[in-house]
């Protein structure tokens, strides 16, 4: 080798050592000069599609799993309901199965009812417990003493429960629920004939005229609608969607509201006839629909002849401008769409009320048209007057006529005390509950029998709200049980086989698994002959079956023997002079009529309007509050016919000065440590207004005082009250 | 003008005429974000932890008045007033537009949440708890923040992260839509629209140039990358 080429070599294998060198210098280097994101480690997480039955809108839920663990709820974009978009609601019950307080395994009690003194058992003594006391109702001869109380259930589920009772031999199945839309059921049945649910087409309409529906925050399917309501305002080129809100509190949706009005609570119906009469006699209606419809305007006009313009506006306080403005406006910026809601639903003249409303539909040509209401593709039909049932199971309570009840759900908290439930139920010997917290009806159970977490179960969900076809959710266990429980159907059916007889011959299946693959197999193809097995793989990857296209059902047509809806003059429990005040109770955004409240999430939530966080308050309007001496904040007692309430005021510039409002879902005995004891349940205020007809479900119909007790209301709201920027600043 | 050195600018667009104030959005970033369970006592000192808040103006009085609603998350300012006081460096300015915070450089000083105009960063003045087994709902893919460190919103920079490195792995940039942070992917009315600002055809883009538009206090020469379109219409109350 010559000297030079040794030379050369030398060099550069010096300078490839020193470059390398500073190579990996450089790599220590480098991160502290382009920092990292945050400690970011990207994982691959895998998502299991499920459904969410938290409430009956029944959203596609995708879950995020990693390591065994469910992490995140997210929407799911291929289900039509929801689209990929979820409430604040359906992402918290991810703490529905990790909550510290889940009950473990069965429990019998061992104090006095009601003391929360529980022995845990063994799943094989709990049931033989169950079934030793259904086996002495059969060999009593007693079968119908058996009670059994659900929410509203859909599809499998409430086949196997209707199964369950009508093969016992108990015509008891119960399935009230506060806020069930049983009274549009009812209304529709009267109007037209069917009583399927609604399906609005609100994306489309130009002109949305809510009278006390809540479609933002909990009625019928608030995400889609929702979703719905993004693009009535802003996903068309040229149209913005016009929104008008009736009720006498600013609710959440109606803050999206171009226009409030604040009519007098009770007085919705009859400002809905008086825009009815002036839509008629200035000719702005559709004369095609009505003659579809087998109405004639002269008989309507004459019909409506005591809804003229100055009585209306005496009736709801509301000027007479504003309310011909909105008739106009309806009448005239098709296609235009009228909802009823909850909140004129529960008034003592709601069921009129909300016929009213659809008369405003008919009248202007919105039934089965684009951007107008049609008959909805969810569950056909469904109760329409569960609350006659439930005072009918009282009553039998009372009688001491019912000697085992089984409770799915929290009812002693969600049951005004009004219809006597409370009272009655502790007359009943025997009560099995099957939640999976020790929430207040399972503190006074019998036995606690534990549910799965929702994304532990098996299951199907059929919304409510879907514009046509068959929409079935599927709910998939996500995650394995993390406790020592099993599925309610599951206990249903393991009871039925080992009361053997018939009630075994009435469930052939292994499992609930099992009888779930039958019905979908009825779904997807009716006449049979399909293998479930090589679909049933992809129906639980998509989350369920969406069988969005084929032809709706039957449009609505106006009964012609279906009466002129003429709401009375609301009637209301309390006396005026007493009771001063009107007392609204509304589900709350959070947890809708409680079920939501023993999740942390959404107690730290703070309430949209309000901003308040971890407890219930009661809102006065602020000229209201001045003339009482109250204060935001200030601790006030709220008392109606029934009782009285102690909560902390808050001062809401949006709401008519002789209303007050509270929203339901704090108030708990138990239901673990982030619900129990917080806050207070304004259903305990509820009375029911008198009645010829028997009861009706009038919870808006309470009158209340209140009073200022103290300075020390306890009140936390997360913003300011007055928020955190003055308006003007950032011009909103 | 600075130099862009990266494809993105992402940004965000917060349409108030479809928001409807639900708080969606502020469980979704709570259940992304390991973002820590305050109880009463720590909201009333104004310690609450979200990262996404939602603002609620009345305006106006009985029976004329209005309730505005206005979501304030981290704005990710051009010119962001945290950044240049951060003694440590935590609080930096990503090659995306992003105003990043390295938790683990954060010796919580909070000079940074002092200069933020907006208000959106917050600190851990405790140790959180997740009682078990409530800490099995942990995302993995973010550090649990511990007390003294200060924490904010990100953009939901995980999933920016593994978008850039599925993209990456085929050789391409993210595409329009393909990551949205957890608020923006679960808003119902779809008031929330997250993109890439440096994209003249994606949609933020093309919403950031409604004559709707507008930034939050944008006298004060931040440059947000967050833009606010008015909701409009409003004509009778």
């Amino acid at each position: 080798m010559k000297r030079r080429t040794f030379l050369q070599l030398g060099g550069m294998t010096a300078a490839g050592a020193w470059l390398s060198g500073c190579r990996s210098a450089n790599e220590k280097l480098i991160p502290y000069l382009v920092p990292p994101d945050e400690g970011v480690t990207p994982g691959r997480a895998e998502y299991f599609a499920s459904a969410c039955r938290f409430c009956p809108a029944g959203c596609g839920i995708l879950v995020r799993v990693s390591e065994g663990r469910a992490k995140k709820i997210e929407g799911n974009p291929d289900h039509p309901v929801n689209r990929g978009k979820l409430c604040a609601r359906g992402q918290a019950i991810l703490q529905e199965v990790y909550h510290p307080d889940r009950v473990p395994q069965p429990l019998r009690r061992s104090g006095p009812r009601g003391s929360g003194k529980f022995t845990p058992i063994s799943w094989g003594e709990g049931l033989s417990l169950l079934t030793g006391q259904l086996r002495t109702l059969q060999r009593e001869r007693t079968t119908e003493r058996l009670a059994l109380m659900t929410p509203q259930l859909q599809g499998t589920l409430a086949d196997l429960a209707a199964r369950f009772m009508a093969t016992f031999g108990s015509p008891h199945h119960i399935r009230f629920d506060l806020l069930a839309p049983d009274w549009l059921r009812a209304a529709n049945r009267r109007s037209f004939g069917q009583a399927s649910l609604p399906w609005y087409d609100i994306a489309g309409t130009r002109y949305l005229l809510s009278f006390g529906a809540d479609f933002l925050e909990y009625h019928l399917s608030p995400v889609h609608y929702g979703f719905a309501f993004g693009r009535m305002r802003q996903g068309r080129d040229t149209v913005r969607g016009h929104f008008t809100y009736v009720g006498g509190r600013m609710s959440l949706t109606a803050a999206s509201a171009d226009r409030w009005m604040p009519a007098r609570p009770g007085s919705e119906g009859a400002l809905a006839l008086g825009m009815a009469r002036l839509i008629l006699s200035e000719s702005l209606y559709d004369a095609a629909s009505l003659a579809a419809n087998g109405l004639r305007p002269d008989r309507l006009s004459a019909g409506l002849e005591g809804y003229d313009l100055p009585r209306v506006a005496q009736l709801t306080g509301l000027s007479q401008q504003v309310i011909a403005e909105v008739a106009r406006e309806f009448a005239t910026t098709p296609p235009s769409l009228a909802m009823a809601g909850e909140m004129v639903a529960f008034q003592e003249n709601g069921a009129e009320a909300v016929r009213a409303v659809q008369l405003l539909n008919v009248l202007v040509g919105n039934l089965n048209r684009p951007g107008g209401v049609y008959p909805g593709g969810g569950p056909v039909a469904g109760p329409e007057n569960s609350f006659a049932d439930l005072l009918a199971l009282v009553e039998k309570m009372r009688g001491d006529r019912m000697g085992v009840a089984l409770i799915h759900g929290d009812p002693l908290h969600a049951i005004p005390q009004t219809t006597g439930f409370p009272e009655a139920l502790g007359r009943v010997p025997f009560i099995v509950s099957f939640s999976p917290l020790l929430d207040d009806t399972a503190l006074q159970a019998d036995l606690v029998l534990p549910d799965h977490a929702a994304l532990e179960s098996w299951g199907d969900v059929i919304p409510l709200a879907a514009p046509r076809g068959t929409v079935i959710g599927l709910m998939q266990p996500v995650v394995t049980p993390l406790h020592d429980t099993r599925q309610f159907p599951e206990v249903l059916m393991t009871t039925a086989r080992e009361l053997g007889g018939g009630m075994a011959a009435a469930f052939p299946y292994q499992s609930y698994q099992e009888m779930l693959k039958e019905t979908m197999k009825r779904e997807l193809h009716p006449a049979g002959g399909i293998d479930l097995e090589t679909v049933w793989v992809d129906l639980l990857r998509q989350g369920g079956l969406f069988k969005t296209e084929g032809k709706r059902g039957k449009g609505y047509r106006w009964r012609a023997e279906a009466p002129i809806p003429l709401p009375a003059e609301p009637r209301f429990a309390g006396d005026e002079r007493r009771f001063p005040l009107h007392l609204q109770v509304y589900p709350s955004t959070a947890f809708y009529d409680g079920r939501g409240a023993p999740l942390p999430w959404l107690q730290q939530l703070p309430d949209p309007m309000t901003t308040v966080v971890w407890d219930s308050w009661v809102e006065i309007n602020p000229g209201t509050a001045a003339g009482l001496g109250i204060g935001f904040g200030d601790l006030v007692e709220v008392t109606s016919p029934r009782g009285s309430l102690r909560l902390p005021a808050v001062i809401y510039p949006g709401i008519r000065p002789d209303l007050v409002a509270i929203p339901m879902g704090q108030g708990h005995r138990g239901m673990g440590r982030y619900a129990a004891g917080r806050g207070a349940n304004p259903l305990v205020l509820l009375a029911l207004p008198p009645s010829e007809t028997g009861p009706l479900p009038a919870w808006n119909a309470t009158r209340v005082r209140v009073a200022r007790i103290s300075k020390e209301g306890g009140l936390v709201t997360a913003g300011n009250p007055e928020g955190s920027y003055r308006g003007e600043l950032i011009e909103i | 003008m600075e130099k862009q050195t990266s494809p993105y600018r992402w940004g965000m667009v917060v349409d108030l005429d479809r928001c409807s104030g639900c708080g969606a959005c502020v469980v979704a970033c709570q259940a992304e974000n390991n973002v820590a369970i305050c109880g009463k006592k720590e909201i009333a000192e104004g310690r609450n932890m979200h990262w996404l808040r939602i603002e609620r103006f009345w305006v106006g009085e009985y029976p004329n008045v209005r309730a505005r609603f206005l979501p304030v998350l981290c704005q990710h300012c051009r010119d962001a007033p945290c950044e240049p006081v951060c003694p440590v460096y935590a609080s930096y300015h990503n090659p995306d537009g992003l105003n990043g915070q390295v938790y683990n450089r954060c010796v919580g000083t909070r000079y940074c949440g002092n200069n933020c105009p907006y208000a959106v960063r917050v600190f851990n003045f405790y140790s959180h708890q997740w009682p078990k087994p409530l800490e099995n709902q942990l995302s993995p893919d973010i550090t649990v923040r511990t007390r003294g460190v200060m924490e904010k919103c990100t953009f939901c920079i995980q999933r920016i992260r593994r978008a850039k490195e599925d993209a990456g792995g085929e050789g391409r940039l993210i595409r329009d839509g393909e990551v949205q942070p957890a608020c923006a992917q679960t808003c119902p009315t779809e008031a929330l629209v997250f993109g890439n600002l440096a994209d003249p055809r994606s949609r933020v883009a093309r919403l950031v140039r409604s004559p709707r538009r507008f930034r939050l206090l944008e006298h004060l020469g931040t440059h947000p990358s967050v833009y606010y379109l008015k909701g409009g219409g409003r004509e009778h109350v």
